[in-house]
């Protein structure tokens, strides 16, 4: 059920019986650009921590602690080109609860986003400074797991210098020192003022009641500019190439590709099987063939990523077997090109994924993902995606197959 | 069929003994469209230890059997049981711990031939020395990533100080060298001993028909024969169950940004009754956030001091025969926060004394995440631990905290806080 709130302001209410607990998540969007990633994490971190009522975050913790443990949380994400600033809150429903939680959590959640902790237009100095601090322990740590530095170090070769989203959605600890108390109160009152805003309910709860609540939240209206998720970038001329050492017992080999196949475009399911094919499942080539019968790697797993027109491919080897891994990936690739797989395999790619999205119905927050999805690109609900799926032929595959085309390697090794 | 109804969440669940010995628990929840089945063994990494079915003497396995066996089990002479799951539409795996090894799978169609897939592949051991031979590969590759990964050596490095003479130090995995000694003899040895139907569960959640998902796996199992049922003979014994073999420090050097810290602290109470047990535990829990949650004054300081930061975290594991609490942070103050959180544990009845306002508010929180976890099948079926608290599902265990009171929180505090039991255990970057 939708309710527009005001200009910009969309209300989403889900009801349904399957859940003991409710779910809420508001997001604020708007496009990325090169400066505001790294601002929107830190104001995401500050609002969670504390409000002009609960003005330390043992204050916070001990009001949720008391509406039966509630999460009230805030975070960044991304959704193609689109940066979001998310809350989510779950909690018991108040039927269990046998108390009016909804109302109250509605009512902190009012707190956190109306009424921060900023005075004489300048958020409070100690929680400023220990928050951005902890931020930059946080990225600083994220960088300690190698399969995510491989990650991102293939993006960086992946992405051309100037690309927006070679900024990482939670930004970069460089950029934080530009940052100040005063100057991120334009950009909270940027997003509460001016993003777009989506406020999704799940649970067992009554429509016109939940609109009533969420009603009370003093959204204004804003105007509504289109937003696009989609990327594209021109492929590069010749593969970009890095290989870096550092004392790691594994090495991580990633490649990185271009595949300019898009949410719900003609081609999207064929992707989703052409990748599930690849690396995206357990039923895929690289694990059944580089895994498990060559026994050359622990991990082999490929993942598409349908707004920006990327495939990537993230393996964890011996750095003496770089090369033969390298040849064998690209013997899969070629194969599916040739539409060497059988019927079987390709059923069996199928019925995971029509598996994994019935399955994604159990859990709440793929609910409100894909609701999220919807709004954004303002489609209709989609129906009859196990038919789509099924409906996938082997030349569909073999011909997405043929549109990859690599882009960037990457490998870290411990070995010189 | 014996069925427990929870009123209050508007569950039932359905439990048999089968001839065999097969303990059968199924939960249907209504509106969900995934069946989630787990099949268990009490039997994991640590019990290397044991007599072995129908035989006198004792044996000692090499370290990471347990799990070795799990990958095994997968393959058969002719197919992988991993690809049955995948023809009949269902996502499958399995894990192992250090006490237990459980298969599942997960599925939204054809759930009648995914369970005799399931209760076929565990129940039909197919080993051969060149199949042991290609796995040592694909684990010793697994074992080396979790080398790679700063705070699992800050866990696994931890429980190596608690326990320095037990089995529990060892990766569950085992080490490269340990599972090259492994053949398909010392697999069957201990398949034929702790894989009996009276070792094991099935516990089935989410969309299913109690009457006719019992049928089916009384039909499988009725067509089986098994050997006669034999107790397993497990040797397990705490080098020194007072705990004083504790190795108070020691520090790792890895090629990571930011330092990390690990404080474990030890319990040496032992229990004979799973509820008493269940009880402990969930009285531990509370104590804990007592002394250490978000809702204290103890973290705020800390947090505001920068002796911890978003990083810090701790939990309480209560295992067949061990239970231990840790605490852990990034932080670049090391020692303090070690003597800090020492501190707070050495003052627990001080700090239970100030609680007495905060309690009320701990104890809903900590009923609304378990509450949190009845909208999943996964957590319900994972969370069963079987013997160790006498049976208790997520429903009963719910039950069981409500009737915790803030004065039950002394007692645990004098029976798990002992100071020999307590260890600290640092990762630090290269350059420090």
């Amino acid at each position: 059920m939708h309710f527009d709130l005001a200009s910009g302001v969309a209300l989403h209410v889900i009801p349904t019986k399957q859940f003991k607990m409710t779910h809420v998540l508001i997001t604020f969007t708007t496009s990325q650009t090169r400066d505001n990633a790294t601002a929107r994490n830190l104001l995401a971190n500050l609002l969670e921590t504390s409000t002009h009522r609960y003005p330390t975050q043992t204050a916070l913790a001990r009001q949720l602690a008391k509406l039966y443990g509630a999460y009230v949380g805030m975070g960044v994400g991304r959704v193609g080109r689109l940066h979001t600033v998310r809350l989510r809150a779950s909690f018991v429903n108040d039927q269990i609860a046998g108390t009016n939680l909804f109302a109250q959590v509605v009512d902190l959640i009012n707190e956190i986003l109306f009424h921060p902790l900023i005075d004489d237009n300048e958020f409070d100095g100690p929680t400023f400074r220990i928050q951005a601090h902890n931020l930059r322990q946080t990225i600083t740590a994220l960088y300690d797991d190698k399969q995510f530095y491989a990650n991102r170090q293939l993006m960086n070769l992946y992405y051309p210098d100037e690309a927006v989203l070679r900024v990482p959605s939670f930004g970069r600890v460089a950029d934080l020192a530009n940052l100040t108390a005063q100057n991120l109160v334009p950009v909270y009152q940027d997003m509460v003022d001016r993003d777009r805003v989506d406020i999704f309910v799940l649970g067992d709860v009554d429509p016109a009641g939940v609109r009533d609540e969420i009603s009370q939240l003093p959204f204004s209206s804003r105007a509504v500019s289109s937003l696009s998720p989609y990327y594209q970038q021109p492929p590069h001329p010749a593969v970009r190439r890095k290989v870096e050492h550092q004392p790691v017992v594994q090495a991580k080999l990633n490649l990185g590709y271009q595949l300019p196949v898009y949410y719900h475009d003609q081609n999207y399911y064929a992707g989703l099987v052409f990748n599930g094919l690849f690396g995206g499942t357990p039923y895929s080539k690289l694990f059944t063939n580089v895994r498990e019968k060559a026994s050359l790697a622990y991990y082999a797993t490929s993942r598409l990523l349908p707004f920006t027109g990327f495939l990537g491919v993230q393996t964890g080897i011996q750095a003496v077997d770089a090369q033969r891994v390298t040849d064998l990936i690209a013997q899969q690739l070629a194969e599916l090109c040739a539409g060497k797989f059988s019927a079987e395999q390709l059923a069996e790619v199928q019925d995971s994924l029509i598996n994994q999205y019935r399955a994604s119905h159990d859990l709440a927050n793929n609910i409100l993902g894909r609701q999220l999805l919807r709004a954004l690109l303002d489609l209709p609900p989609e129906t009859a995606v196990t038919d789509k799926i099924n409906a996938v032929t082997a030349d569909d595959v073999s011909r997405v197959a043929q549109l990859v085309k690599m882009q960037a390697t990457y490998l870290l090794s411990g070995e010189k | 069929m014996d069925r427990q109804t929870y009123q209050e969440f508007n569950r039932i669940i359905y439990r048999r003994r089968l001839a065999n010995g097969l303990l059968v628990q199924l939960l249907p929840m209504p509106g969900f469209q995934k069946t989630y089945a787990t099949f268990s063994t009490d039997f994991g990494s640590i019990d290397n230890h044991f007599i072995p079915y129908h035989e006198e003497d004792p044996v000692l396995v090499p370290d990471g059997v347990a799990h070795f066996l799990e990958h095994k089990m997968f393959e058969k002479a002719d197919h992988d049981a991993f690809d049955l799951f995948g023809k009949l539409g269902a996502d499958s795996n399995a894990y192992t711990s250090f006490t237990q090894t459980s298969y599942l799978f997960s599925t939204t169609s054809h759930l009648h031939e995914n369970l005799n897939v399931l209760l076929d592949f565990v129940q039909d051991p197919y080993f051969t020395a060149q199949t042991v031979q290609k796995e040592q590969g694909i684990i010793g590759q697994e074992i080396k990533m979790y080398d790679d990964d700063a705070d699992w050596r800050l866990y696994l490095g931890l429980i190596g100080n608690l326990y320095p003479h037990d089995p529990m130090r060892i990766d569950i995995a085992g080490t490269v060298e340990s599972i090259s000694q492994i053949t398909p003899e010392v697999l069957m040895q201990s398949y034929r001993t702790f894989y009996q139907p009276t070792n094991m569960n099935l516990f089935i959640v989410g969309n299913l028909d109690p009457e006719e998902t019992l049928s089916w796996i009384d039909q499988n199992q009725g067509a089986k024969n098994f050997l006669p049922a034999e107790t397993p003979r497990r040797l397990f014994e705490l080098n020194d169950p007072t705990a004083h073999d504790v190795i108070p420090f020691r520090s790792l050097t890895m090629n990571i940004a930011r330092p990390k810290v690990m404080v474990g602290l030890r319990g040496i109470k032992q229990f004979t009754d799973g509820r008493a047990r269940l009880h402990y535990k969930l009285a531990v829990d509370l104590l804990l956030d007592v002394l250490f949650d978000d809702t204290s004054d103890n973290y705020l300081r800390l947090y505001n001091n920068e002796v911890l930061d978003d990083s810090f975290g701790y939990n309480f594991e209560m295992q067949r025969g061990f239970h231990f609490a840790y605490f852990s942070s990034n932080t670049d103050q090391m020692e303090r926060f070690a003597d800090e959180v020492v501190a707070i544990l050495e003052s627990a009845d001080k700090q239970i004394d100030a609680a007495r306002t905060r309690f009320t508010g701990i104890k809903r929180a900590e009923l609304g995440r378990l509450i949190g976890l009845l909208d999943s099948p996964e957590a319900i079926a994972n969370r069963y631990a079987g013997q160790l608290f006498d049976g208790a599902n997520l429903m009963d265990e719910i039950q069981a905290l409500k009737s915790i009171t803030l004065d039950d929180l002394y007692q645990v505090a004098a029976d798990f806080i002992n100071p020999q039991g307590i260890s600290v255990y640092q990762v630090v970057p290269h350059h420090q």
